[in-house]
């Protein structure tokens, strides 16, 4: 394996330089250029949103009490706001059929959802600042939460180990992707690493 | 008013279960993967976990020529779509440029192993056929994948009687609690193709990314000394975490269902207590020991994971 093969996977997966031969291959194909170009600028449009960050909730008592719940998928929602939210499904219904109703009961969920967070808003920051032990000696300012983070110092930590923790989520969940091609030879290796007890 | 109704059907899933079931699950598993397979299907499904809601939509389906085709996409949010035409998959994500791997599966919320051979898991799990219940407005039947050991968590399966397709999965501890949910909402099984594969039929996917021979076989400087029976080491290598550019050693681990993942790496702090997180039923379980950062990500319990990151050790080797 060559050192320099060996870096271009590496900063490929850091995304330090941008794959330009896949662009260029895609922007080139008459056929998908269409479809590619959409998915190219829907992407551009989500990479500006900063604040669209993976939301880790700390409190796992919530989230076992909400997956407990049947509430979670019978949301107890307002009068008003049930008429409404039918009368849109009503109008979605219309042209797209099923797959409609499909993504408005997923609205529906989430809208149910909120609102079982905000019932709790009092609860949760005691939940989460019991759940995750403050550490000491981080000081680096963190740009994303500029201005929650300046309060103290100990909100820093948990917002700095709260980015710690999203990161490696998701570079669990990206090496899974990539793993994926070794699993047909996993039979042959078969590297056990059996438990020794 | 049907609309109505059926909103209600979604929402009011139960759960009422008949104890005296004798069916076997093997064989609901063997029809699952096979539907999975073999089936022009398409489908919505939400994934439930903490507070929050997660919806797809995921279609399959074979053409003419017998390959398989396979759309997942993220409704909300960033989009993120996985595209899979026979044996190359590809990821169109926010965080990269897009990428093709050579893979028969996907990598998404449902456990690549259920459209293989489930029953493959037999070594560390027990498959047991529960009973009836209906499920997204189907009579439907729950098989449980439950774990031997206390190490990890049961996978909970609805598949419906007439197709045997998927139609809720939960994640669960061995105490029962529901750690994570998949609830379809809709499912359209055709004769023929979906306009959107036959769409994806047409256009080239993205390059595949070559991953040098050796890459994900180095030999590591520190090693993991327990894992509950049955996980296999997958992947190891040194790479750098995208979010923060920290060069780590990292291990991937299998059991067949689930990915466990360690990362060691040199630290600022000498020590700091261990610490995790839930995101649904992933644990984040992180820990600083003499200077040396090891964290465990996986669908595992929280004291699986610790046990793991305390049996990170560094091999008998010069140090670095």
């Amino acid at each position: 394996m060559s050192e320099n093969k060996l870096e271009t996977v590496s900063s490929i997966v850091d995304s330090y330089q941008q794959n330009d031969e896949v662009i260029e291959e895609l922007l080139n194909d008459k056929h998908s250029s269409a479809t590619w170009e959409r998915y190219h600028l829907m992407g551009d449009v989500m990479r500006g949103e900063t604040s669209e960050v993976l939301n880790l909730d700390l409190s796992s008592e919530i989230a076992s009490a909400i997956a407990d719940e049947p509430t979670v998928l019978a949301p107890k929602t307002s009068t008003a706001l049930t008429e409404k939210l039918k009368a849109k499904v009503v109008q979605f219904a219309k042209p797209f059929g099923q797959m409609a109703i499909a993504a408005s009961a997923a609205g529906l969920m989430v809208m149910g959802v909120q609102q079982n967070t905000a019932d709790t808003d009092i609860m949760l920051p005691e939940n989460q600042v019991v759940k995750t032990i403050p550490l000491g000696g981080i000081a680096e300012p963190v740009s994303l939460n500029f201005q929650e983070t300046t309060r103290s110092s100990e909100k820093q930590a948990f917002v700095e180990q709260q980015r710690r923790f999203q990161a490696l989520l998701s570079d669990h969940q990206q090496q899974i992707k990539l793993s994926s091609v070794t699993v047909g030879e996993q039979a042959k290796n078969d590297k056990a690493e059996e438990s020794a007890k | 008013m049907k609309l109505i109704r059926s909103l209600l059907l979604l929402v009011t899933i139960s759960t009422s279960v008949t104890a005296n079931e004798t069916e076997q699950a093997e064989p609901w598993l063997e029809r699952l993967a096979q539907s999975l397979q073999t089936l022009n299907f398409s489908t919505s499904f939400v994934v439930v976990k903490n507070n929050q809601a997660e919806p797809y939509h995921w279609f399959h389906g074979v053409n003419e020529a017998g390959d398989e085709l396979e759309i997942l996409s993220l409704l909300n949010g960033p989009r993120r779509d996985v595209l899979r035409k026979k044996n190359i998959v590809s990821y169109i994500e926010p965080e990269l440029p897009p990428y093709s791997v050579i893979s028969q599966q996907i990598s998404g919320p449902i456990p690549a192993i259920l459209r293989s051979d489930a029953t493959k898991l037999s070594q560390t799990y027990d498959f047991i056929s529960v009973g009836r219940s209906r499920v997204l407005g189907r009579p439907a039947q729950l098989i449980r994948i439950v774990s031997k050991d206390i190490h990890r968590y049961g996978h909970w399966l609805w598949l419906d009687q007439k197709t045997g397709m998927l139609l809720k999965l939960a994640i669960a501890s061995r105490g029962g609690q529901l750690l994570e949910q998949i609830q379809f909402t809709h499912l359209d099984i055709t004769p023929d193709l979906g306009e959107s594969l036959k769409q994806l039929e047409q256009s080239s996917l993205p390059k595949v990314i070559e991953i040098p021979e050796g890459y994900q076989q180095q030999t590591l400087q520190w090693q993991v000394k327990w894992l509950p029976a049955g996980f296999k080491q997958r992947n190891a290598n040194r790479h750098r975490i995208s979010a923060t550019k920290k060069p780590v050693e990292f291990m991937l681990f299998n059991d067949g269902i689930v990915d466990v993942s360690v990362y060691v790496n040199a630290s600022e702090d000498k020590q700091r207590a261990t610490d995790y997180v839930m995101d649904g039923a992933t644990v984040v379980l992180n820990q600083v020991v003499n200077g040396f950062e090891v964290s465990v990500v996986g669908k595992i319990p929280a004291k699986t994971a610790k046990a793991i990151a305390d049996s990170v050790v560094l091999l008998p080797k010069p140090a670095p």
